[in-house]
């Protein structure tokens, strides 16, 4: 056994203390240590985006990530959007639109399409979204959700 | 409660939408047990060959190893597979192919027991293989199973082919090889299995609960009411997970039998993709031809499914392709004589729209040049030659009731794709092109399925008028659960949010097949209603008195119960408390079984199906003449889908099955190497990205009612299905050069445009 690191992050909005062994990746640290199933493993290789999780409000495959190397860091994962049981715009958007089939890419979908969002980048969301494979939808109603948006941020206010 | 809108048809959020934004929904990798163990598989990396050896003491040793299972440990059958048990749960002498089980390992966490995996020792006698489903046919190739290849043939006779080949003008032969597929689903096979006593449970990402609990009950010896199958949420499935989980779970269960402890197998992506089965490759031998007026006179097909290493669901997958093999159109006399072949290749499942997808890109390639040979515009070509209201009958001698919706699907399509210009995606420096695909899909399982074509429905009643439904079907994405909440609803006259559809679980209904052939919504809907008819039967005559009118009269609306004339209503719920108190049974079961029908195998005429549906796509595409690269920028889409049961999730379907349909025909390319994949990752085996994402234009039309729950037809496969061969003949229209090979990859377009292609010589010389 190699001998564990101890990492401080902040998972959600909670700081947390873990001692971890140094290889371990962030998606097994969130899944199996800090109990959070919602991000998603598709590939193990960087290559889905299923397990997509913000690391301080950038979007990134939680499988390529060294969990050690989060110290410090500020992650969001898919538990972290809701307020409640209140869902963030974007997940409402998603479940009007229909984005949403078998679910399992959904995940990491909706994360990167908050930081989509949060920065404004609508407009190139067929890009920005590239990294996210999706089998069920052919995207439409993806992309449907994320021009929906606006309004209902606006409707927040 | 306010009066609502009938729920049919409509847009409300999916059942599992909120559970799924939220991260809350479980899929079987989400699901922990204490003192779980993990599984992993020990495979041969190559085929086929004879097992000389097989030492596993090493990978037992490992750290955190619990248990090592090779064939000799076995509680009991040594057998998977569902339609001929050919196929050994793990290898005992011969190896067919690369994924062939030789041991099983369960270990404290996943990465020991991949690890061990790697560790068993073997040695395999290589063997001669055979790789091309073509050779496999021919005398002196090495055999698979006994001393033949050849697993089936299907035959579709009708009409004198030799006469009409005098009559026809112009003639065309072509040669189509159509690629495999991979399912891809984002989640990859996983299972848990927990033994309590002496039965067993299994939690299992699949499409077919109950093909697992006999495959289970077969490799551990125990009846089948001692096995549990619960549906574990489903990331995806596509027909990959109908046949293909019965080994998975017995995979789990033998090792979970062994060491009395909860065992998931979650399989890595790498491997899922070596090892599960595959979309067939075919290949489709055309002799068409066509009067001087552009009347089909005749076709002629010979199609050879590569079935893979074992028989799996190939049968069922060919039996479909050999009756869809003309397409939608009137010719009087059709031969088509369709064979499986095995191979050494990996083995061919079961994959959305079942063999159709491939000989529908044969048939609408061959249609587009007749056209072009008699000089004649494709849309006008189809026009002239598809089944309608008059000459209704089609290759197996079936006469479609009216209205034949081929002519209104394919004016519909292409209406539509006149009225607006497709959005430019691709530079405008590419070359367009337009194709059509027309397709008609026999809804439901074939006649050779047909005892399979059934299922069960229960319905639990609750003392507050909301209603739990639980139905032998699976939910794997395509929204059966939202589609059967719909039908329930509409039929109790319940608003939707009042009515729960849960996951299946073989204890909670009765053996109701696969969830395959865009039957879930048709025969799980079938079966609800007739559970709501008999619950009816209690509920009426209590409603009646309340209301003080005949049982006869009652109308179920809004959550009310109503008379003939509306006047006076009651809650549902204050009914079911009279019905409570009355100790009155308020649970109901329901069932449904497709209707008998004959069809002549030696022929092909009969009736394989009971009903259709025809879809119509028409792709915009974009081809860069330089490099070989295409663009799919727009499909419209024309659906025959009898009734919309839930409009946002029809149209989900249909996007989504273009797109896969789109996936399959441009880039993803199963390369093999003496059966091995050697690209099994999303680097190098490429399916569609949110930036290849098309435009779409899509209508559902409900002219001709099908058999399903308020004249619903099944959607899942048609929605795939027209889609690769209307890309294929936009690419061919585009670059003015017929492509007879899928994927259309960039060097299959540019060896396609001939020697003239400065790319010409490099691709040749690539290709040795
Ligand atoms: S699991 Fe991380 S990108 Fe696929
Ligand atoms: S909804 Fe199934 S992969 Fe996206």
């Amino acid at each position: 056994m190699p001998d564990l690191i101890k990492t401080c992050l902040s998972i959600n909005g909670i700081e947390r203390t873990f001692h971890i062994p140094p290889g371990m990746r962030l998606l097994d640290l969130l899944r199996e240590k800090a109990g959070l199933t919602g991000t998603k493993e598709g590939c193990g290789a960087g290559e889905c985006g299923a397990c997509t999780v913000l690391v301080d409000h950038k979007p990134i495959p939680s499988c390529l990530c060294l969990a050690a190397s989060c110290e410090g860091q500020e992650i969001t994962t898919i538990e972290g959007l809701q307020t409640g049981s209140e869902l963030a715009p974007i997940q409402e958007a998603m479940a009007s639109s229909g984005g949403v089939q078998c679910g399992f890419c959904t995940p990491g979908i909706v994360m990167t399409a908050e930081a989509i969002a949060r920065e404004g980048l609508q407009a190139e969301a067929h890009q920005r979204l590239a990294g996210n494979l999706c089998r069920c939808t052919g995207y439409t109603k993806i992309f449907e959700a994320m021009d929906m948006l606006p309004a209902l941020e606006a409707q927040d206010d | 409660m306010t009066e609502q809108k009938a729920p049919i048809g409509g847009r409300h959020v999916r059942i599992d939408a909120l559970s799924k934004l939220s991260g809350e929904c479980r899929y079987v990798a989400d699901i922990s047990l204490p003192g779980m163990l993990h599984a992993a598989v020990a495979i041969a990396p190559q085929a086929p060959g004879r097992l000389l050896s097989l030492d596993s003491s090493r990978a037992g040793k490992m750290p955190g190893v619990r248990a090592v299972i090779t064939a000799s440990d076995l509680p009991a059958a040594n057998l998977v597979g569902v339609i001929f048990p050919d196929q050994p749960l793990l290898v005992e002498e011969r190896i067919r192919m690369v994924g062939d089980r030789l041991a099983l390992i369960a270990a404290e966490d996943a990465e020991m027991a991949w690890e061990a995996a790697r560790v068993v020792d073997f040695e395999i006698e290589e063997e001669e293989g055979v790789y091309d489903c073509v050779r496999a046919l021919e005398a002196g190739s090495p055999t698979l199973h006994g001393d033949s290849n050849l697993l089936k043939t299907f035959h579709v006779l009708r009409g004198e082919v030799e006469a009409e080949k005098d009559s026809a003008a112009v003639t065309i032969e072509a040669e189509y090889h159509i690629g495999g597929q991979d399912h891809a689903y984002l989640e990859t096979q996983g299972c848990l299995a927990v033994p309590e006593g002496d039965r067993i449970t299994i939690i299992a990402s699949c499409q077919c609960p109950f093909y697992i609990q006999q495959a289970v009950s077969r490799v551990l010896g125990i009846p089948l009411a001692s096995v549990r199958v619960e549906q574990a949420a489903t990331g995806g499935a596509f027909g990959g997970k109908e046949d293909y989980p019965s080994e998975p779970a017995a995979c789990a269960a033998v090792l979970a039998w062994k060491t009395r402890r909860p065992v998931r197998l979650i399989y890595p992506r790498e491997f899922d993709l070596q090892v599960s089965t595959k979309r067939h490759a075919m290949v489709i031998r055309h002799h068409w031809g066509a009067d001087a007026g552009g009347r089909l006179r005749f076709a002629e097909v010979d199609c050879i499914l590569d079935g893979g290493a074992y028989a799996g669901l190939s049968t069922v997958v060919a039996e479909r392709a050999n009756v869809s093999a003309i397409g939608p159109y009137d010719v009087p006399a059709v031969k088509v004589e369709t064979r499986i072949a095995l191979t050494n290749n990996l083995f061919g499942g079961a994959y959305r729209g079942f063999g159709q997808p491939q000989v529908s890109v044969a048939a609408e390639a061959t249609m587009d040049r007749l056209a072009r040979k008699l000089g004649m515009d494709p849309l006008e070509f189809r026009r002239i030659n598809a089944l309608d209201d008059e000459r209704n009958t089609t290759c197996t001698g079936q006469a479609l009731p009216q209205p034949v919706m081929a002519l209104p699907c394919l004016d519909q399509a292409t209406e539509m794709a006149e009225a607006s210009p497709a959005p430019r995606k691709a530079p405008e420096s590419w070359l367009r092109g337009r194709g059509i695909g027309l397709s008609i899909y026999g809804i439901n399982l074939h006649r050779g399925g047909q005892f399979l074509d059934r299922s069960s429905a229960v319905l639990i009643l609750q003392p507050d008028a909301s209603l739990i439904v639980r139905i032998g079907l699976t939910e794997m994405g395509q929204g059966v659960l939202t589609s059967i909440q719909t039908v329930a609803a509409q039929a109790m006259g319940l608003p939707v949010e009042r009515v729960q559809v849960w996951q299946p679980d073989t204890t909670t209904v009765a053996d109701s097949g696969p969830t395959v052939a865009s039957r879930g919504t048709h025969s799980a809907g079938r079966a609800v209603l007739d559970a709501v008819r008999r619950l009816r039967e209690r509920l009426d005559p209590i409603a009646a008195e309340l209301l003080g009118c005949d049982a006869g009269e009652i109308r179920l609306e809004a959550g009310f119960a109503l008379d003939s004339t509306g006047a006076k209503r009651i809650e549902i719920a204050e009914v079911v408390r009279e019905m409570s108190g009355r100790r009155i049974e308020s649970i109901a079961t329901g069932w449904y079984r497709s209707e008998d029908r004959v069809f002549d195998e030696a022929t092909g005429q009969g009736e394989p199906y009971s009903s259709y549906a025809v879809a119509c796509h028409v792709a915009d595409v974009a081809v860069d003449p330089e490099l070989g690269l295409v663009r799919v920028e727009r499909v419209c889409a024309a659906h025959d889908i009898g009734k919309v049961i839930h409009r946002t999730g029809a149209e989900g379907q249909v996007q989504g099955g273009i797109v896969q349909a789109m996936g399959w025909v441009l880039t993803e390319d199963l390369k093999l190497e003496k059966g091995r994949l050697i690209n099994p990752s999303f680097t190098d085996y490429l399916i569609p990205t949110a930036d290849d994402a098309p435009a779409f234009e899509i209508a559902l039309l409900e002219d001709a009612p099908g058999r399903g729950p308020f004249g619903a037809k099944g959607l899942g496969e048609p929605s795939f299905i027209p889609a690769g061969a209307a890309i294929r003949n936009a690419v061919s229209q585009a670059l003015g050069v017929e492509i007879d090979r899928t994927p259309l990859l960039p060097p299959t377009i540019v060896e396609a445009m001939g020697e003239e292609h400065p790319l010409a010589e490099l691709i040749r010389s690539i290709r040795g």
